[in-house]
């Protein structure tokens, strides 16, 4: 009797001991928005954020194209304006500029008419589109979710055609699910899906590169324990890749660096969430893992400059020594009290040396205030390069003239 | 001038102060400010323009029927990307889009300055006390003030939520909680995951409970 009691009260005490406890569980806290998880919390007080994105275009008159000091010889004009978060640009057989957007959702297509430039929009209500990549007079735009297909567009720029699926089979995850879109020399079509978070041990399926034939059949992944890549290009001569790499946030002011990378073969891990700029183990993911195991960056490219945009220049309008060299567009940072980004630099490969890393044009910072960000850039048939701006909706030639 | 979102950085877990008059103050200081920043022609013109909204939306952005959102002190950025979303058919509403569809860029502008230099009223929300006095910790858990500040009056593209409408609070709290409501870039509905359908009554209640900033 007295151990049926016993066993009795300790049923009653483990219900109550469960009852007790599943609300408990239930009080955790949810997890905070993406760009504010990972932060640690003697940072709870930071006041740093995302920097908002303007709904509208800024007026030719609010573009102050003077501030931009780009190297002698060299001159800056605006060359189009009225895009709304103008993103990655990508040219047409016929000479139609196409150009992405991100939480704008459009795509637009910018006619050059005797000297202006006509901006159209030729989709819209799209889901993050920040991929357009062109080839044999069909246009390819990649969404989070989505890459679809507009053929013969550019005959049909003031009737687009319906967009074609191309591949769907793609994570929803909207942190970090946005795309670049490229066509490689092999004439695959490479896109990267990021990793879902700030900071996290993604699913297999993110953080990487990956590729398609243009067909939407043959997806493999080429580069994997990438945080996220939404630039990348490939070498003129070597028709290697290199992209560049936002590195994680809320380890720092000045750590971890974004990174300038080579993945000149399949399969390479360039480290995340496991090690941050090929010598910082993650305080939490870097546990049992050494940063030799991934491949190092290229160059270290600064902390929270959110390098975007990576072009080879291959044109003839710019001197000797710009052939072959890297445009590397940076956005510039937000995890950071002292801005720091918001730039254009370029790279030089060197056999046998480290590369060289450079300004090329800056001015859209000024002091902590901002006025643009260059995001992509592009180079024209003659050989001038153009930069897009995505906060003033805008972009600039800049030319050269001995 | 810059346009730094400026969110984040409260204690999370924190208790929210009361809405003493010191804040109402600045708040309102704020609003001022917000409104003296836009031209002042654009905020005149946003008035005429909003003449056709206000039989749904008040003649100052104050609504009174239920389920319509008020837009008197919405950041102008929220109001802009909302119109923005209602013309291209990522937000959709049988009522709103039709007034969409024709908006200009210019339009737009307009209306999201007046709208924001308007003072926001309370709505005449029937709110269940129980309800809110349980939605008032989801604030904390949830993180809400990360974006849309400790005093939920919003910021930049982040609406205010402090005495919204309640129906129309719960109409887009569902929504986002079922993967159904536009989202700008997927927080909302990501945040909305987690809570249950009791939850997301409780938050709706407790905000539409809170004084108009």
């Amino acid at each position: 009797m007295r151990r049926k009691l016993l066993i009795g009260l300790t049923i009653v005490l483990l219900i109550g001991v469960t009852m007790w406890l599943i609300p408990a569980q239930a009080q955790q806290p949810a997890p905070p928005p993406s760009w504010k998880q990972g932060q640690p919390a003697g940072m709870a007080e930071s006041m740093l954020a995302p920097i908002a994105q303007p709904p509208a275009p800024k007026a030719p008159g609010e573009i102050p194209v003077d501030k931009i000091k780009v190297p002698p010889g060299f001159k800056v004009e605006l060359w189009a304006h009225g895009i709304n978060n103008a993103r990655a640009m990508t040219w047409g057989d016929k000479g139609t500029l196409f150009v992405s957007s991100r939480v704008a959702g459009n795509v637009y297509a910018i006619v050059d008419k005797s000297g202006t430039r006509e901006v159209k929009t030729i989709a819209k209500g799209l889901n993050l589109p920040n991929g357009v990549a062109f080839k044999d007079g069909t246009l390819y735009v990649a969404e989070i979710h989505r890459i679809t297909k507009m053929a013969g567009i550019e005959d049909k720029l003031d009737a687009p055609p319906q967009m074609e699926v191309v591949y769907e089979t793609l994570p929803k995850d909207a942190p970090h699910g946005w795309k670049y879109l490229a066509f490689g020399p092999d004439g695959k079509l490479y896109f990267n899906i990021g990793a879902p978070c700030n900071i996290c041990l993604p699913p297999d399926t993110h953080a990487n590169i990956s590729r398609i034939n243009p067909d939407g059949s043959g997806f493999e992944y080429w580069a994997h324990g990438v945080r996220n890549s939404v630039g990348f290009d490939w070498h003129p001569v070597t028709k290697e890749l290199y992209f560049s790499m936002h590195a994680r946030d809320w380890l720092g002011e000045d750590v971890p660096s974004d990174r300038f990378d080579h993945a000149p073969k399949k399969g390479m891990h360039f480290g995340f969430p496991f090690c941050h700029q090929g010598d910082i183990p993650d305080p939490e993911f870097g546990k049992g893992r050494a940063c030799g195991e991934f491949a190092a960056p290229l160059i270290k490219t600064g902390p929270h400059v959110a390098g975007n945009g990576v072009m080879f220049y291959t044109g003839s309008m710019f001197p000797a020594e710009y052939q072959n060299r890297v445009f590397l567009a940076q956005r510039g940072s937000w995890n950071r009290t002292q801005k720091l980004g918001f730039r254009v630099m370029m790279v030089t490969l060197r056999p046998n040396d480290v590369p060289k890393y450079e300004p090329f044009a800056e001015g859209w910072l000024q002091g902590q205030e901002i006025w643009g960000r260059p995001v992509y850039t592009s180079q024209m048939k003659d050989g001038s390069l153009l930069i897009s701006d995505d906060y003033a909706g805008a972009i600039y030639r800049v030319s050269y003239q001995k | 001038m810059s346009h730094v979102a400026r969110t984040g950085g409260y204690k999370r877990g924190a208790s929210r102060p009361p809405f003493s008059k010191t804040i109402k103050a600045v708040l309102i200081a704020a609003v001022a400010l917000s409104g003296a920043r836009v031209d002042a022609a654009d905020v005149e013109a946003g008035r005429r323009k909003s003449a056709p909204c206000a039989s749904c939306h008040g003649a100052d952005g104050n609504a009174t029927i239920p389920g319509t959102p008020s837009l008197a002190a919405q950041p102008t950025y929220f109001t802009h990307w909302q119109l923005i979303k209602f013309r291209d058919g990522r937000r959709k509403d049988a009522q709103m889009s039709p007034f969409a569809v024709n908006l200009t860029d210019e339009d737009m502008g307009d209306l999201a300055a007046f709208y924001a230099a308007q003072p926001a009223r309370a709505r005449d929300s029937v709110v269940d006390p129980s309800r809110a006095a349980a939605g008032r910790e989801l604030v904390d858990r949830h993180h809400c003030s990360s974006c849309h500040t400790p005093t939920l009056a919003g910021q930049q593209q982040v609406p205010r939520l402090a005495g919204q409408d309640l129906q129309y609070l719960l109409k887009l709290l569902r929504g986002f909680k079922a993967k159904t409501a536009s989202d700008l870039d997927g927080t909302m509905t990501m945040a909305a995951q987690p809570l249950t359908p009791e939850e997301v009554d409780s938050l709706a209640h407790y905000l539409a409970s809170l004084p108009a900033p």
